[in-house]
């Protein structure tokens, strides 16, 4: 059984933000009009964080792209009172949005701020609504609940699936093809890795040795944030310099 | 659509299209219907296709494969056999679907029925349209005033640039005028031009470079090919093992890009080319330069004597007779001991780079002639690691226009814009510089303009400019797709298709070095009554009938794109070798690229194409420009050459003279407002989500615009802390940013990477029409820039005007 992971590159990220609005692209990520946005309303599932330090001249900006840390220990799950997020058998942190109840326990427990209130009903207005996928999270009777791109509701929260349905639909497709997924295959799987104009992205099995996203994460530059509250997050950094 | 399907690589998809309906049912509903779908064991399929084209948020000609199912195009992803950016695309790729399916698109050609400007619109059917316009276009010619015709276009490379030079030149204008993307290419296409023969931007080979020079070019976020370049980063810094190259970044503003530079060197604004002549002093002075390059591929470095036996300076003896670290370091505000180590590390950690967007000051040509003399010194010319000549596709070369005397004599007559007179000798378009002659009718009124891609009254210095000629104007046609600034003053609109209805081709900006060819293809059917064009102008042209109509002899612009590649073709090289035209044409289709490597190094006469055929740190193309418009004009008024110059040098506020004016040297930048009144230096920027402001009307990219700061969906000065303090401004306070022509209001944004006396602004806000997501947001800087412009370039300086700034 796989343990799904992800890798980020520090070095050579370049804070461009490709991966931010793939990501909004490929799971119906609504925009928060300016007044919502102001409100702190708008949905990033993969946000750039920046941090801006020093004095002029001796100033230092870091950017630290942050998906959902799909936790070994999530926090978030814990908190639920109803069971919609939920830990899946590779280690994927979910959310079923049939069950959930929008009390935003989660948010707040969750450390690294990755899980999103729905304030109000998603507006597409026309003809906007056709760039919607139509692609769906893996199906409520395998998953107990749907958790893709589907559109949210008003009153739910959702949040980063490492595009679940993209490596369902992978792995369909290798089934039917009677191969298995490549590790080349994986590591572009996610929409922000597979735009990433840097190449500062990696996804895979961490419980793979051999894999791309196990090598690095044996890497000397490799730490993990917040890593001291024992979340055990599955998203690896790479820190940036020499 | 189903001719284009069978190419594509069809691909019928199961997966339930229940979720289809998702959005409009309840989910619960929705949810329902498609596990009872599941549970009937229906899965009906759906049609599913990735159809390759190119994306056209920018110039850059990235290649995308677009994802449609059932004639919706659902997601577009970088197309990986596009060599620009295999595979990858920056946020405004992937935005794109917001501008195909942009609720405040045009659906059809309008004709404004209020007043100008009122937004009053009644929709006209094409014929009826085209049919004005031709009797216009007719009436003029008629009248023998074709010149009388402004086509004011954008930076769009391909097949439509020169469809509309031709249109002009067919039709009898010399009033063509690109309105440049603002993104400081132009002087580094001239300079390379003064120094190498050739005017273009120039490709860079990323593969070995160890060592980056930036001077104020904010490489990841605003130069193009952007992905290309985000793609260079990532491998200077982890592309070879254990070796990580060394970046420097010259900048007045702590960019993103000196923020992920190994340094940020702040210096005063404009007066980076005194920085570079003083780097490359110390390189000459401790001998650290190319000695074989320099000898055998350069022109122009020691002293030299000309046929006539006179003497002149070469740039060796002009570097160390001035330009001392000791001196320049007060004027650059570096300190000197910057100075020498960073010159040290660049002459010593080759092949290193020295990059300049230095344009948007009136002395940028010299400065970017002086950071590239820095490349030369360093040997790092057409050399693996160092900078190269893009080369284009072999296109089939266009058969020549038919002129009639109309024809003749409107071409013959001078340009409005004065591009490549004594007032912008090396000028090829000055759009700017417009509104003045079509104000004062000089020297002949205008009676239309052609916007495409062309918005002036949102984007050039001083915008009231262009309003106040507008109004002069009786008719102006725009062909955009929005109702921007510029086309909800028009009189009538013949709206083009999105990049993802049309046909369309994209030459790559200068990367690479091979030539590599990208082609926009219909993805989707067009969602309104929208006509590519490329072929309105082609039945325009043959409406307007005899010569005009011999001029373009095809049928529509994807006749006109087949005829063009057919020499493409018959070469046999590249990514695409076939035995037939057609199959060609079809393998095109279906891979969206054609490309030729690698890369040829060493082709000096390409790469050197100046008179000397060599890197000339003496430029004789400046001379001989110089001279023949100065004789030009000394023949005209029966006045000495001689005269004609010092006046022309005088006006144009140069205080080179002699041999020091064709060799790299430093010019005082100019400034609008004195320094005692306007103490701060609007130093604006290019974000990497808006750029100069076009895709302000994308939600998605507005959200995401302002990362460093945390800003969205508005724009702000940034104001160094401390000078904010000393002002009584905090965070957030809104403020007024006042210069001699005007004030904006915005929101103080405290930012330790501002200078202490330079204030920044982001460009790219402040629309007052151009659909919901952009109009009336944030204000636009450039309302508040003097027209200002390089020495000899004629390209507007956006970073010349000084400003004030007080609490609203």
């Amino acid at each position: 059984m796989p343990r799904w992971g992800m890798v980020i590159d520090l070095d050579k990220c370049t804070a461009c933000q490709a991966c931010t609005v793939a990501c909004l692209a490929e799971n119906n990520v609504p925009w928060a009009e300016p007044e919502e946005a102001a409100l702190g309303r708008a949905i990033f599932w993969q946000d750039v964080i920046t941090d801006v330090e020093g004095e002029y001249p001796r100033v230092r900006a870091r950017f630290t792209p942050r998906p959902c840390q799909h936790c070994e220990e999530p926090p978030c799950v814990k908190v639920c009172p109803v069971r919609a997020t939920y830990k899946d058998e590779e280690g994927l942190v979910l959310q079923r949005y049939e069950r959930c109840i929008g009390c935003r326990y989660c948010a707040v427990a969750c450390p690294y701020g990755v899980r999103y209130f729905n304030w109000y009903e998603p507006q597409w207005p026309e003809p906007l609504d056709q760039l919607l996928n139509p692609d769906e999270g893996p199906p409520p009777e395998t998953r107990g609940g749907r958790s893709g791109p589907e559109i949210r509701p008003k009153g739910i929260v959702e949040k980063c699936t490492f595009c679940v349905h993209r490596l369902e639909k992978a792995r369909h497709e290798a089934e039917e093809a009677g191969k298995d997924l490549t590790d080349e295959e994986l590591v572009l799987l996610p929409a922000c890795n597979q735009t990433c104009p840097a190449s500062a992205r990696y996804f895979g099995d961490l419980d793979d040795p051999e894999s791309t996203v196990s090598r690095l994460a044996e890497s000397s530059r490799a730490f993990k944030l917040l890593e001291d509250l024992g979340t055990e997050p599955k998203v690896i950094y790479l820190k940036a310099g020499g | 659509m189903t001719k284009l399907s069978r190419r594509r690589f069809l691909k019928l998809a199961g997966a339930g299209a229940g979720a289809m309906g998702l959005y409009k049912l309840g989910l619960e509903e929705a949810v329902q219907e498609t596990f009872a779908q599941s549970q009937r064991g229906q899965e009906p399929e759906r049609e599913e296709v990735r159809v390759p084209s190119v994306c056209g948020l920018c110039p850059a000609g990235c290649g995308i494969l677009v994802r449609v199912i059932e004639g919706r195009a659902v997601k577009i992803e970088g197309n990986p056999l596009n060599p620009n950016n295999q595979g990858r695309l920056c946020p405004k790729g992937q935005a794109g679907l917001q501008l195909l399916y942009n609720p405040d698109r045009i659906k059809g050609p309008l004709r404004r029925v209020g007043e100008r400007g009122s937004g009053e619109w009644e929709s006209v059917s094409w014929d009826k349209a085209l049919g004005l316009v031709a009797e216009k276009l007719k009436e003029m010619r008629g009248e023998g005033q074709p010149h009388s015709l402004v086509f004011m276009h954008g930076a769009k490379p391909g097949l439509i640039h020169n469809l509309i030079a031709r249109f002009g030149q067919a039709f009898g204008t010399p009033n063509v005028v690109e309105v440049p993307s603002s993104t400081a290419s132009e002087s580094a296409s001239l300079v390379h031009y003064l120094m190498q023969g050739w005017r273009a931007p120039s490709g860079y080979d990323w593969t070995n470079t160890n060592y980056v020079l930036s001077f104020g070019s904010a490489f990841l976020e605003s130069r193009q090919p952007i992905v290309k370049m985000l793609q260079a980063y990532s491998r200077l810094r982890r592309g070879r093992p254990d070796h990580r190259s060394r970046i420097v970044q010259v900048e007045s503003r702590f960019s993103v890009t000196a923020a992920k530079a190994d340094e940020w060197i702040p210096i005063e604004p404009g007066t980076e080319g005194a920085l570079a002549l003083s780097m490359a002093r110390v390189i000459v002075e401790e001998g650290l330069y190319d000695r074989d390059f320099i000898e055998n591929h350069t022109f122009g470095f020691e002293d030299w004597i000309d046929e006539d036996g006179r003497e002149h300076i070469g740039l060796k003896t002009l570097v160390l007779r001035s330009y001392s670290p000791r001196a320049v370091a007060a004027v650059v505000g570096v300190p000197v001991e910057t100075i020498r180590r960073i010159a040290r590390e660049f002459a010593v950690t080759r092949p290193a780079v020295a990059l300049g967007d230095v344009s948007w000051q009136t002395n940028g040509l010299f400065s970017q002639m002086a950071i590239h003399a820095l490349n030369a010194l360093v040997g790092s010319i057409d050399v693996p690691g160092g900078i190269i000549r893009q080369e284009d596709p072999p296109f089939a070369p266009w058969p020549l226009t038919v002129e009639d005397s109309v024809t003749s004599q409107g071409l013959a007559m001078p340009r409005l814009d004065h591009a490549g007179t004594r007032k912008y000798p090396l000028a090829d378009g000055v759009y700017e510089a417009l509104p003045e002659s079509i104000l004062a009718d000089d020297p002949y009124p205008v009676n239309a303009i052609f916007l495409y891609q062309a918005n002036p009254l949102f984007h050039s210095p001083e915008p009231d400019w262009f309003y106040r000629a507008f109004q002069r104007v009786p008719l102006i046609i725009s062909f955009s797709s929005f109702v921007d600034d510029s086309t909800s003053y028009s009189d009538l609109v013949l709206p083009d298709h999105t990049y993802l209805e049309g046909w369309s081709d994209d030459v790559l900006v200068p990367s690479l070095g091979y030539p590599v060819l990208g082609l926009g293809q219909p993805v989707v059917q067009p969602l309104y009554d929208t006509k590519n064009t490329g072929d309105v102008l082609i039945e325009l042209a043959q409406e307007l009938g005899g010569t005009v109509a011999e001029s373009f002899p095809w049928q529509s612009f994807e006749g006109l794109l087949r005829f063009r590649l057919r020499d493409i073709f018959e070469a046999g090289r590249g990514s695409i070798v076939t035995d037939t035209f057609d199959q060609f044409w079809d393998e095109f289709q279906e891979r969206g690229v054609w490309s030729a490597p690698p890369y040829r190094f060493g082709d000096w006469e390409r790469v050197l194409a100046t008179p000397s055929g060599k890197f000339e740190f003496y430029s004789q193309n400046l001379e001989h420009t110089l001279e023949a418009v100065t004789a030009r004009e000394a023949a005209e008024k029966g006045t000495t050459a001689e005269e004609e110059m010092e006046k022309m040098l005088q006006e144009l506020g140069l205080q080179a003279r002699g041999d020091e004016l064709h060799v790299p040297h430093y010019e005082f930048p100019r400034w609008v407002g004195e320094e005692t009144e306007y103490p701060f230096h609007l130093n604006v920027y290019e974000l990497m989500s808006l750029l100069d402001g076009r895709l302000a009307n994308l939600p998605w990219l507005q959200e995401i615009a302002g990362l460093h700061i945390k800003e969205m969906w508005s724009n702000w000065v940034e104001i160094n802390p401390e000078t904010a303090k000393e002002r009584g401004i905090a965070d957030g306070d809104l403020v007024w940013v006042e210069s001699l022509v005007g004030r904006i209001q915005a929101k103080a944004r405290l930012y330790p990477g501002a200078m202490p006396e330079v204030v920044n602004m982001p460009l790219g806000q402040g629309h007052m029409a151009h659909g919901r997501w952009a109009k009336g947001r944030g204000a636009n800087p450039k309302r508040i820039i003097g027209n200002e412009f390089d020495y000899l370039g004629g390209l507007a300086t956006w970073s010349s005007t000084r400003v004030r700034i007080y609490k609203a």
